[in-house]
């Protein structure tokens, strides 16, 4: 469920949380599911117990998580947070959009290019 | 806690360790790292109580460990060299240390050889060095102490063996909040389990902190400037370790937040730039290239 990629220069406790954040907002973790326990996740990537747990406190500080004493760590509801991730892509959108226009990018090729990758999602459900 | 307070060792004429002060929390692992003959072994060696330092003083959880089997209690050493009585097979050595660790359990012993798949009938002496290395640590887990000492441990390991001994260390951590000092040259290996780094270069401690704060606190930049720019203008201020330039392109590594770096580069309206945190190693060869310890010397 987690991988570590050892190129990457981020801190683990950084992509760890940020693999778990994906995971939440694509809906493959649902809400109340339990989280893995530290122990289990440290040994299965063979890390330091402490960065896992540092990784589910930034993730509980976001709001993605809870925990429950002595039961561990769930999946918090995130209706909001999946906002929040469309409102940051949308804006990502927006920037491209301008970007592109500056490099002389048609309205038109533009959108072609954005309804070939809707309808390549579309394909593969 | 293990707390060491301007520690020096002298052999002879050479200063082997000189004025470090480091202290280790509970539950945390600690990597030293170092040039070679920096005096992490004898560091190791004098917190085990092995060696007396010249000055200073060492304490484990308040107590002085030099010839005191109170403290010794509590820790186990895998030594760099190993030593194995002759003749002796592993399930001596389970006997040995069964004396000598109060808490020694044996059950965990037996389990762990099996799982090794090392035989607790064999001599010692014919086993290879990698299974030597696996019985020390299958001893030092099933010993139960509160801190494990590890003198480059794992260099010694296969891949397969390093990620098993890296899960077994992290079950303790997590189980009986064990702490581990690891003294190793695997950088790479050093940032997936350590909390703290002491970075050792000849005799003395050029840094010693958070793994991550040291990550974060430190970043290379490579960034293109649309006409000749003064570069040390735009970093006035910050703490700028190394420039180097291949045409139009800087590589610059400098201290100070992603944040901080980023809005300096930005201000100076760059073509083209990348904030990038270092990797351990990286840290590890800028940190000492700015004593001196510059691998181009060695190598032109």
């Amino acid at each position: 469920m987690i991988i570590i990629d050892y190129k990457d220069r981020r801190p683990i406790y950084e992509q760890i949380a940020e693999r778990f954040q994906e995971l939440i907002l694509k809906g493959v973790l649902e809400p109340d599911t339990q989280l893995p326990s530290v122990r289990s996740l440290a040994m299965d990537l063979s890390i330091n117990p402490n960065t896992i747990q540092k990784a589910y406190t930034e993730l509980e500080r976001q709001g993605f998580i809870y925990s429950v004493q002595g039961k561990g760590s769930f999946i918090a509801p995130n209706d909001r947070l999946l906002q929040d991730k469309k409102d940051e892509i949308l804006k990502v959108v927006q920037k491209l959009a301008k970007e592109a226009k500056e490099i002389g990018i048609t309205k038109d090729q533009f959108i072609h290019k954005v309804n070939l990758s809707f309808e390549e999602e579309r394909s593969d459900d | 806690m293990i707390e060491a307070v301007n520690i020096s060792k002298h052999f002879d004429h050479i200063k082997a360790v000189d004025q470090v002060s480091v202290s280790i929390k509970e539950g945390n692992v600690f990597g030293l790292v170092g040039t070679n003959g920096a005096g992490k072994s004898t560091f190791i060696r004098m917190l085990c109580g092995v060696l007396k330092p010249d000055e200073g003083n060492i304490r484990i959880d308040g107590m002085e460990v030099f010839e005191n089997i109170d403290a010794k209690e509590l820790f186990f050493y895998i030594s760099d060299d190993q030593y194995f009585f002759s003749n002796a097979t592993p399930k001596d050595l389970k006997n040995y240390y069964k004396v000598v660790y109060k808490n020694f359990d044996s059950e965990r012993f037996d389990t762990l050889m099996k799982q090794f798949d090392l035989d607790q009938k064999r001599k010692i002496n014919t086993f290879s060095k990698g299974m030597k290395k696996q019985l020390s640590v299958i001893c030092g887990i099933s010993a139960n102490t509160k801190y494990i000492f590890c003198d480059e441990t794992f260099d010694g390991l296969d891949p397969v063996m390093r990620q098993a001994v890296k899960s077994i260390f992290a079950k303790e951590m997590d189980e009986r909040n064990m702490t581990a000092i690891i003294a190793s040259h695997n950088l790479r290996e050093l940032e997936d389990i350590c909390d703290h780094v002491g970075l050792l270069h000849k005799g003395g401690i050029l840094l010693s902190k958070d793994l991550y704060d040291m990550k974060l606190s430190i970043h290379k930049v490579q960034c293109v400037f649309k006409e000749d720019i003064e570069v040390r203008q735009i970093f006035e201020g910050l703490d700028v370790l190394k420039i180097d330039r291949r045409g139009s392109l800087y590589t610059i590594t400098a201290r100070g937040t992603a944040e901080e770096i980023t809005s300096r580069i930005e201000a100076a309206e760059p073509v083209f730039s990348e904030v990038l945190p270092l990797t351990l190693e990286e840290i590890f060869i800028s940190e000492t290239e700015v004593v001196g310890y510059d691998i181009k010397k060695l190598i032109l």
